[in-house]
């Protein structure tokens, strides 16, 4: 081969990513030991407890009433969070939505998101286990059709890999509490929490730039079509059968459309979530940060799916997003019409040997 | 001495150090294996054509915007990001104007920070994906690009998580990354960083004696 | 064959110009775009970056000034095969003119036709040239001429031409102010250009002559990649010229025959020329300036090749395009042109190599496209070799366009 020079050095890439990820770990969880977890820096804008409140006003109360004190407290638009903000004396302190909120958040939310993504992941071994990978009939012809340009690639990885910087960081956030705290402490978790909380903050933008880019490279072909019925009807050839498709199936077409119409949930809340001034309702943001919650947990569960038909569920996928080329054999098999339109020749028929 | 003391003090000291130490004997090395003085009369000046070459490929050709338009925007968004931050982020000005300048700058709003690093991330993630898609990137690139990129993004990326500046860990791991990529930095193809500017003016002298611009 | 010859030989080679290109390179194959051969196939093997691995192998592991240390920590990259070597022979030259359209995409200005020259030279110490190549050189070297050419054989191709054109030959005239070379494609194939040339001269009243001691233009040595070919073509042009006591030397339409006496001879032979050296076309456009050379436009859409070792390589833009200005009423530039121009894909000795000729002659269809898109009836150049490929290309496809010489138009067109 051409590259024989080349070769030897590109091996130790791996290598290399996992001990600097590993690196990376190490030296969060470093954030555990005693020193450390105990030399936190309040942030700028904290509030210093020492300051003389911790006694309160010796005149609470006033001349007010018991009952008329807990009416003021929750006084006031309870869901305007300008009067909150700003803490105008008419504003209210304590709202009951919140409260509700908080509940849905922490007894159901947080109790059971882990466990979508990791059912599918169950899934998913079962059935490799079950049918294995998915093989190309005949095996690899060694002729390849161009499939995705070089900008519809970089695209792709790009959402990649802002996507799962924020799905680790959006996770750490959201189950930190539950999953990382009782078992490494809560400094571990305030630390990671911390960490999580700027890294999402500042790749979220990113996404939005992400899923316009991708929108815009992808949106051809991704319309649904008749054919598409029948790959429903046959379960997508998952369990035998052929299935017929253009150039993207019934599968494909829903995670495109499954990623664009969350995403755009996702970016509006989550735009409202770094922007909460943009509205005068607390009420919007407490629904933000349930569709936030909920839309990534679905994505990242559909993604597991993604991931595995795109790698170890089907043999020669991988190449159309790293080559953007694929076999004329994994054409034929899984993309028949679109095989067709763009080769001319059937795609059931032998070719002629002669 | 407590770890975030020691990494952001003997060893920042000799990383950087050794940052200097290796960029400048690298680049002294380079000159030293020396050349032939061109005895052809020329037809033009060596200098004028060094300097409008080093100029000149800061920008792609007309001819060749199209196929150079992705790593430009991507390596300017990078490049420029990161001199940014680098040199105008509070916490580096402050960092260096405590341990080694003793004088400070205007630094940037935390707004023009977070800008700054996304536009900067972002041209980061696209020239690293770039390499293995691109055919011929993919063929020509050793994992000496690989490990330059990815630690590059390192640096980057604690540096950010460590942004609420309220623990010590973050902003530890954030200082053995950067101890990490100063020490790296000599022996590695960032090295490009200033061979730049060696290899265009070598061509524009070159050729500009020939009264060529290149 | 020794591989280690051939890495003695980068390593030799390698100074602070090839070492600052190779530790410039970043890798970003921006330099793919602008190789016609890569353009042509798209296979990422002739990305022009490819073809200096191994030259960047060798360096790091033996003039890098980091190589002591990657030895002390066993990290010193392996030696370079003989077998990676013999892999590397078809990029190195049947696809590869040295035109230097690739330097002007890479970011880094690195200049990879250079790289190539010293992977030329490592090449042909262990024999890795391509046959036609090496025959030619060699025979260059032993008779004077790539295709024996020799001076007696001069003398009577001088004679035919003389009675053939009706033009007074000169050679060995002793004391000549002009010393005029030619390449054998010239003496061989496009003997119009060569009575043209010396009609111009006559005309002109210039005092010049053909030496039988260098009358060779044209220098495989710098297609081989050895030096010592090279040195000997331009050492029998230097002494001939010396002898005369010619004040200058004026080379043919020859880009790399022009470039090897303009730029080259002088470092080959490590001292400075005593004469000035001009192409003819740059000689041309000088008298043209100084209006001893008056021209009559013909009404005629034309466009002009840049050769690549003419434009690109030495500097020589204007000229031709002066001359191009008042040689027709209606002169197209080509899209890119000047400096960007696409080389015609048969320089660097491409041309001559059997096993190029497919990746040649896909690579041509470049070249007429740009024509075509020009609309003009046809195209002028000042190189035999770009002349040669001009003219094996259109023949394969049937292409119509007309090829010129600005020799011989000047020559036509030219006003006494
Ligand atoms: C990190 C692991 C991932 C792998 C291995 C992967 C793999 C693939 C592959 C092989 C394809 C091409 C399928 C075909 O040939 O039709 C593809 C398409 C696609 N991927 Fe991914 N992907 C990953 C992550 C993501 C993420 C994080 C997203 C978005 C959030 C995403 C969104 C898409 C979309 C929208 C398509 C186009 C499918 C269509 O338009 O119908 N992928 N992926
Ligand atoms: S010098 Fe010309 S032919 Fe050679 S690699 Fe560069 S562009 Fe291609
Ligand atoms: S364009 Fe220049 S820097 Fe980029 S790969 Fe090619 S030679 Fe290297």
């Amino acid at each position: 081969m051409q590259n024989t020079l080349l070769t030897s050095a590109r091996t130790s890439v791996g290598k290399l990513g996992t001990g600097l990820a590993l690196l990376l770990v190490l030296l969060m969880l470093f954030g555990a030991t005693e020193t450390y977890a105990q030399s936190v820096r309040a942030p700028g804008n904290a509030v210093n407890l020492d300051d003389g409140i911790e006694d309160g006003p010796s005149n609470a109360l006033g001349d007010d009433s018991q009952s008329d004190f807990w009416r003021n407290f929750r006084g006031g638009d309870p869901n305007d969070i300008k009067q909150m903000l700003e803490a105008r004396p008419e504003g209210a302190v304590l709202t009951t939505t919140g409260q509700h909120w908080r509940e849905l958040r922490e007894n159901y939310i947080r109790k059971y998101a882990g466990w979508f993504p990791l059912g599918v992941i169950a899934l998913l071994l079962l059935y490799h286990l079950i049918k294995g990978k998915m093989r190309i009939k005949g095996g690899f012809s060694g002729k390849t059709l161009p499939r995705f340009n070089i900008n519809q690639r970089v695209s792709h990885w790009f959402m990649a890999s802002v996507f799962t910087i924020l799905g680790v960081t959006g996770l750490i956030i959201l189950l930190g509490r539950p999953l990382i705290a009782p078992y490494l402490g809560k400094e571990v978790n305030s630390v990671l929490t911390s960490a999580s909380m700027q890294g999402h903050n500042l790749f979220g933008p990113l996404f939005i730039v992400a899923l316009v880019w991708m929108f815009i490279k992808f949106v051809r072909g991704n319309f649904f079509q008749w054919v598409d019925l029948k790959w429903i009807f046959k379960l997508g050839g998952f369990f035998g059968g052929h299935v017929s498709s253009s150039q993207f199936n019934f599968g494909e077409k829903s995670w495109f459309w499954l990623v664009i119409l969350v995403g755009i949930v996702m970016s509006g809340t989550g735009i409202l979530l770094l922007f909460p001034w943009l509205v005068d309702d607390l009420r919007w943001l407490q629904l933000s940060t349930i569709l936030h919650a909920g839309g990534a947990i679905l994505l990242i569960s559909v993604l597991f799916g993604h991931i595995y038909v795109g790698t170890a569920g089907m043999e020669g996928s991988i190449d159309s997003m790293l080559k953007g080329e694929v076999d004329e054999n994994w054409a034929k098999e899984h993309h028949d019409l679109w095989y067709e339109e763009v080769t001319g020749k059937s795609a059931t028929e032998e070719e002629g040997t002669s | 001495m407590t770890f975030l003391q020691f990494v952001e003090g003997p060893l920042f000291y000799v990383a950087a150090a050794i940052f200097v130490v290796g960029v400048v004997y690298r680049l002294i090395g380079i000159l030293r294996l020396g050349g032939e003085r061109d005895l052809a009369r020329p037809n033009g000046s060596a200098t004028g054509g060094a300097i409008l070459t080093v100029l000149r490929h800061f920008v792609p050709r007309r001819t060749f915007w199209r196929g150079s338009s992705f790593h430009f925007v991507a390596g300017y968004a990078f490049h420029l990001g990161l001199f940014v931050l680098l040199l105008l982020a509070a916490p580096h000005v402050a960092f260096l104007q405590e341990r080694v300048l003793g004088f400070g700058w205007p630094v940037l709003p935390h707004w023009a920070f977070i800008l700054t690093a996304e536009v900067a991330f972002a041209g980061l993630i696209m020239l690293w994906v770039r390499r293995f898609v691109d055919p011929v990137q993919k063929l020509i690139s050793t994992s000496g690009d690989y490990a330059a990129t990815i630690l590059t993004f390192l640096v980057m990326l604690t540096g950010c998580l460590a942004l609420q500046e309220s623990h010590v860990a973050l902003r530890a791991t954030h200082m053995v990354f950067v101890d990490i990529w100063l020490i790296y930095f000599p022996f590695s193809r960032l090295i490009h960083t200033f061979t730049f500017f060696f290899s265009r003016a070598q061509t524009g002298a070159t050729y500009g004696r020939r009264g060529a611009k290149l | 064959m020794t591989v280690q010859k051939a890495i003695d030989k980068f390593v030799e080679k390698t100074g602070a110009k090839v070492a600052s290109y190779l530790d410039a390179c970043v890798r970003c194959g921006l330099c793919a775009q602008a190789c016609q051969y890569h353009e042509a196939t798209g296979d990422p093997r002739h990305a022009p970056v490819m073809k200096f691995q191994p030259l960047q192998q060798a360096y790091q592991a033996s003039k890098d000034p980091l190589s002591p240390l990657w030895r002390m920590i066993g990290r010193a990259p392996k030696k370079v095969t003989e077998e990676e070597l013999s892999d590397w022979q078809d990029l190195i030259y049947d696809s590869c003119s040295m035109c230097g359209r690739c330097t002007l995409a890479c970011p880094m200005g690195i200049d990879i036709a250079s790289l190539v020259w010293v992977m030329r030279e490592g090449m042909s110490e262990v024999g890795l040239v391509p046959p036609e190549i090496t025959k030619m050189a060699h025979a260059a070297r032993d008779t004077g001429s790539p295709i024996g050419v020799t001076a007696k054989k001069l003398r009577k191709i001088l004679d035919d031409v003389e009675k053939k054109y009706d033009v007074k030959m000169h050679l060995d005239k002793p004391h000549a102010e002009v010393l005029l070379l030619d390449s054998s494609l010239d003496y061989e194939a496009y003997q119009p250009t060569l009575a043209a040339m010396a009609k111009i001269l006559d005309r002109l009243g210039i005092d010049w002559s053909f030496s039988s001691k260098g009358y060779e233009a044209s220098n495989l040595g710098l297609f081989s990649g050895e030096e010592s070919i090279a040195r000997t073509m331009v050492e029998r042009i230097t002494e001939a010229a010396e002898d005369m006591g010619a004040k200058t030397v004026l080379a043919p339409e020859c880009g790399h025959g022009y470039g090897s006496i303009r730029w080259e001879a002088p470092n080959l032979l490590g001292r400075e020329l005593p004469f000035e050296v001009l192409h003819i076309v740059e000689f041309l456009a000088r008298m043209h300036k100084e209006g001893r050379l008056k021209l009559k436009p013909e009404s005629r859409a034309l466009t002009y090749h840049d050769p690549c070792k003419l434009g690109r390589r030495g500097g020589v833009f204007e000229e031709p395009r002066e001359m191009m200005r008042d040689l027709v009423t209606d002169y197209r530039e080509m899209k890119p042109g000047g400096v960007t121009n696409w080389c015609c894909g048969g320089g660097g000795g491409v041309v001559v190599i059997e096993s190029a000729r497919k990746l040649q002659l896909e690579s041509f269809k470049i070249k007429m496209d740009q024509v075509e898109k020009t609309g003009a009836e046809g195209v002028v150049m000042s190189c035999a070799f770009c002349h040669m490929t001009f003219d094996k290309s259109s023949e394969h496809f049937k292409w119509d366009k007309k090829i010129e010489d600005m020799v011989q138009m000047v020559e036509r067109q030219m006003i006494d």
